[in-house]
C-alpha cells in the first residue's frame, strides 16, 4: 500500500470555535469522560486533536472528539490542535479516526455502527463488507451490515443498553421493526433485571408470538399484572425475577405442554415413588419412551429399590399424561 | 389465474443445447436471454430473495430421481421425487425451500427429457416394485407447464409403465394442457389445500380455494385420478370451522370415489426456516403455535395439538366417503394410532399401504 504522509498545521484554537456536537466523523458513543478528565489534568493533552476548518471559520472535528469535550468540562479555553488542509478528502479524514480509535480502544456496537454508517456515504455495500468489516471485528456480510446500520435509527436508552452489551444486538435488531412503545418497553424489561442473552433472545419470540396470538400490544404483555407483581416484589433477587417471569411467560405461550407437564408431576407425585427414583418424560413428550433414574450408592441399596419398585402399585398407570389434558 | 411474469432467462453454459430449452426459448420469444456460467455463486441476499421472476436454464448433472428426504424417527410415505426444477414462482411464507435452497431463480432442469430413458430403465429393473413418483417436492408441478411443456412428455412416459405412478402435485389451476393430453393412466392431479384464509394470507400468487378444487373437478370429468394433500395444517382460533369450508367444497365439486389419497401434514420447520420467513414476511403469525422440537430437530406443534387437528380433518373427511386414502405425513407411530385409529407402524408399511392404494385405483 502507497504511504502518503499528509500535512497538517499546529494550531492554537478557542474551545468555543469548535463544534463539539457529534459531527460526520464522530465514531463516539456512550463514553466516560471522567478517567480522561482526570489524565488531562494530571499529564495535559498527550496528543492534539485533529480538526478541519469550516466555512463559517470555525472547526469541526475530525479525532479527538473526547478529549474536547473533557476540555470544555475542565474548563480549559483553548488547546494546541492540529488543522488539517481545507481540502483534506472527508473520507480519508473519516478513516484517519477510524485508526486514531482502533489503535487506543474497543469500539462498542453502537460506535462499529456509526462507523459503517459514516463509509456508506462514500464506499459501496461491497467494499465496506469487504475491508472494513473485518478491521471492526464483524462477520463480513450484508446481513450483519444492515443490522449495524440500522442501530443509529434506535433511541439513545436502547442504544445505551446494546453499547453496554446489556441488549444482545439480536434483539437490538428484532425490536427495530417493533413501534417505539413496544421497543423501548422491551428495551426496560430487559435491562432492569439481569438476563443472558439466550434467555433474551427466547424471552422476546414468546412476547412477540404472545401479542401476534392475542392480537395485543407488546407493551400491554409486559405490563401484566403478574410480571409487575413480580418486577415490584422485594424479597426476589433478580435472577429469581428473570426466573419467575421466564416461568409465566413459557405458560402463556404454551398452555398445553405445561398443562401436560403439570399433568405428569401429578401423576408421578400419585405414584409415590421410593425415594431417589425419578421418571423423566420424553423431551417435549415428542417421543414415546420415559426414563427411569435411580439413585444408589451400593448395589444392595439398587437391589433394595428395585425391590421396592417392582412392587410398588399403580405402575402401569404410567401412560401418556397429555391424553387428559384440554388442547387447542 | 394469470401466467407468471419471467423477466429474464438465465442460460446456464452448457444447456443451450438441451431439447427442454430449446422449446423454452420457442415459448418465450421475446424475453431476454442473460448467458451464465453453472458454477457462478449466488450472492446470499439474492438467494433469500429468491428472484422468482428469473427462469434459469441448467444443464442438471446430479439424479433425476430420488428418494423423498424422510427421517427414521417418523413414517415416511416412500415417495420417489423426479426433480425437474427448484423453486417455484408462487410465494408461500411457510416454504420450506426458503431456507433450503442455496441458489436463487426458477431453476428448470433442461436435459429431463433427454435423461428419461436412464429414469425408465430404474424403472424397469424393479417390476415388482410401485415408484410412487412425484414431481411437487422442489417445485409446483404445473406451474411453469406452459413455459416447459413438462406434461408433454412425463405424461405418456410415464402412462406406458405398470409398476409407477406420477403424482403432478400443484397450487395453481393451470390444468389446460394436461387437460388436452390423451394420457390417463397412472397419472394423478394432485391439490394442495388449505383454509381459505391460509391460502389468502400465506400462500402467495397461488389459485384460490374454489378455484383449485374446481379445477381438480375438471381433471377428474376429464378422467384423471385426484389427489390431495391438506399440508401444511396450520392451527388457529378457529381453525377447525374454516378446514370444515374446505371439506365441503371438495363434497361440492369432486367425486370423492376416484381420489387415491388424501395425506394430511402439520405444519413443520427447521430452526433457520423461521428466520428466512419472519425476514420475507414480517409480522406473520405461522409461529403462533404451540411449537416444540420434534425427533427430527424439526419443529412441530406439541403432540397433542397434532393429533387433534388430525383426528377432526380426518373424521370429518371419513363422513364424506369411508375409503379416501388418508394418511399421515412425517408423524410417528403413536400419533397415527391417537389421530386415525391405526397406524402402518413404519415406513415400509405406508409404502404398502399406498402401494396398495395405486392397485385399487389403477389395478
Amino acid at each position: 500500500m502507497e504511504k502518503k504522509a499528509f500535512k497538517s498545521t499546529p494550531l492554537q484554537v478557542e474551545i468555543s470555535d469548535i463544534d463539539l456536537s457529534p459531527g460526520p466523523f464522530c465514531m463516539s458513543f456512550n463514553f466516560d469522560l471522567e478517567p480522561l478528565k482526570d489524565s488531562i489534568d494530571r499529564f495535559g493533552v498527550l496528543n492534539p486533536p485533529y480538526l478541519l476548518k469550516k466555512s463559517d471559520n470555525n472547526f469541526i472535528v475530525v479525532a479527538g472528539y473526547r478529549r474536547l469535550l473533557a476540555l470544555r468540562e475542565l474548563g480549559w479555553q483553548d488547546t494546541v490542535c492540529q488543522v488539517l488542509p481545507d481540502n483534506f478528502p472527508p473520507l480519508k479524514a473519516l478513516l484517519l479516526n477510524l485508526n486514531d480509535n482502533l489503535l487506543h480502544r474497543k469500539l462498542n456496537n453502537i460506535e462499529k455502527g456509526m462507523v459503517l454508517k459514516r463509509l456508506t456515504s462514500f464506499l459501496n455495500t461491497e467494499e465496506i463488507v469487504a475491508n472494513f468489516m473485518p478491521i471492526l471485528d464483524i462477520p463480513a456480510n450484508r446481513q450483519t451490515l444492515e443490522l449495524f446500520l440500522g442501530l443509529e435509527e434506535l433511541e439513545d436508552t436502547v442504544k445505551v443498553s446494546v453499547a453496554m452489551e446489556r441488549l444482545s444486538l439480536r434483539i437490538a435488531g428484532l425490536i427495530r421493526s417493533i413501534g417505539k412503545d413496544d421497543r423501548l418497553k422491551i428495551n426496560d424489561l430487559f435491562t432492569s433485571l439481569k438476563w443472558s442473552f439466550n434467555q433474551q433472545w427466547e424471552t422476546i419470540q414468546w412476547i412477540i408470538e404472545i401479542a401476534s396470538r392475542e392480537g395485543r400490544p407488546i407493551k400491554e404483555i409486559v405490563d401484566e399484572r403478574q410480571i409487575i407483581e413480580v418486577l415490584n416484589n422485594n424479597r426476589m433477587n433478580k435472577p429469581q425475577k428473570v426466573k419467575a417471569i421466564v416461568k409465566i411467560l413459557k405458560a402463556r405461550r404454551f398452555p398445553s405442554l405445561l398443562e401436560t407437564e403439570k399433568l405428569f408431576k401429578i401423576g408421578i407425585f400419585n405414584l409415590s415413588l421410593p425415594s431417589g427414583i425419578k421418571i423423566i418424560p420424553p423431551p417435549f413428550f415428542e417421543g414415546i419412551d420415559y426414563k427411569l433414574e435411580i439413585v444408589f450408592t451400593k448395589g444392595k441399596e439398587l437391589k433394595e429399590k428395585l425391590t421396592e419398585l417392582s412392587n410398588l402399585s399403580g405402575l402401569e398407570k404410567i401412560t401418556d399424561f397429555w391424553k387428559g389434558a384440554e388442547h387447542g | 389465474m394469470k401466467q407468471f411474469k419471467i423477466r429474464r432467462i438465465l442460460l446456464e453454459r452448457g444447456a443451450e443445447k438441451d431439447s427442454l430449452a430449446q422449446k423454452i426459448f420457442k415459448k418465450l420469444p421475446n424475453i431476454p436471454i442473460e448467458n451464465v456460467e453453472p458454477d457462478e455463486l449466488a450472492l446470499i441476499e439474492d438467494i433469500e430473495e429468491m428472484d422468482k421472476e428469473s427462469l434459469r436454464i441448467i444443464h442438471f448433472n446430479g439424479e433425476f430421481l430420488k428418494s423423498c428426504p424422510g427421517t427414521r424417527r417418523y413414517i415416511c410415505c416412500g415417495y420417489k421425487i423426479l426433480n425437474i426444477g427448484i423453486n417455484c414462482p408462487m410465494d408461500c411464507s411457510y416454504c420450506f425451500l426458503q431456507s433450503y435452497v442455496n441458489q436463487p431463480s426458477l431453476r428448470i432442469f433442461t436435459n429431463l427429457e433427454d435423461r428419461l430413458n436412464s429414469i425408465g430403465e430404474v424403472i424397469d429393473s424393479f417390476p415388482d416394485s410401485i415408484f410412487r413418483i412425484g414431481t411437487g417436492e422442489f417445485t409446483d408441478s404445473l406451474s411453469l407447464d406452459y413455459v416447459t411443456g413438462w406434461t408433454d412428455f412425463l405424461l405418456p412416459f410415464f402412462s406406458n409403465r405398470k409398476n409407477c405412478i406420477l403424482e403432478l402435485k400443484t397450487k395453481t389451476s393451470f390444468i389446460k394442457d394436461l387437460i388436452k393430453s390423451s394420457h390417463r393412466e397412472r397419472i394423478v392431479v394432485a391439490w394442495s389445500l388449505n383454509t381459505p384464509r391460509i391460502i389468502a394470507n400465506q400462500e402467495h400468487k397461488t389459485a384460490s380455494l374454489k378455484n383449485r378444487i374446481i379445477a381438480a373437478g375438471e381433471c377428474q370429468k376429464a378422467g384423471f385420478v385426484l389427489a390431495f394433500h391438506f399440508d401444511p395444517i396450520i392451527s388457529y382460533q378457529g381453525c377447525a370451522d374454516e378446514y370444515e369450508e374446505t371439506v365441503q367444497l371438495l363434497e361440492r365439486y369432486i367425486n370423492p370415489e376416484s381420489i387415491i389419497w388424501i395425506s394430511l401434514g402439520s405444519f413443520r420447520y427447521m430452526p433457520n426456516l423461521k428466520w428466512a420467513i419472519m425476514k420475507r414476511f414480517p409480522g406473520t403469525n405461522i409461529f403462533n403455535g404451540e411449537f416444540v422440537p420434534g425427533l427430527d430437530g424439526k419443529f412441530r406443534y406439541f403432540k397433542p395439538i397434532r393429533v387433534e387437528m388430525y383426528a377432526k380433518l380426518s373424521e370429518r373427511l371419513k363422513k364424506w366417503y369411508d375409503d379416501l386414502g388418508i394418511y399421515l405425513c412425517m408423524e410417528s407411530d403413536d400419533v397415527w394410532r391417537q389421530s386415525l385409529g391405526w397406524s402402518p407402524k413404519n415406513s415400509a408399511g405406508l409404502s404398502l399401504y399406498l402401494d396398495s392404494r395405486v392397485k385399487v385405483i389403477f389395478g
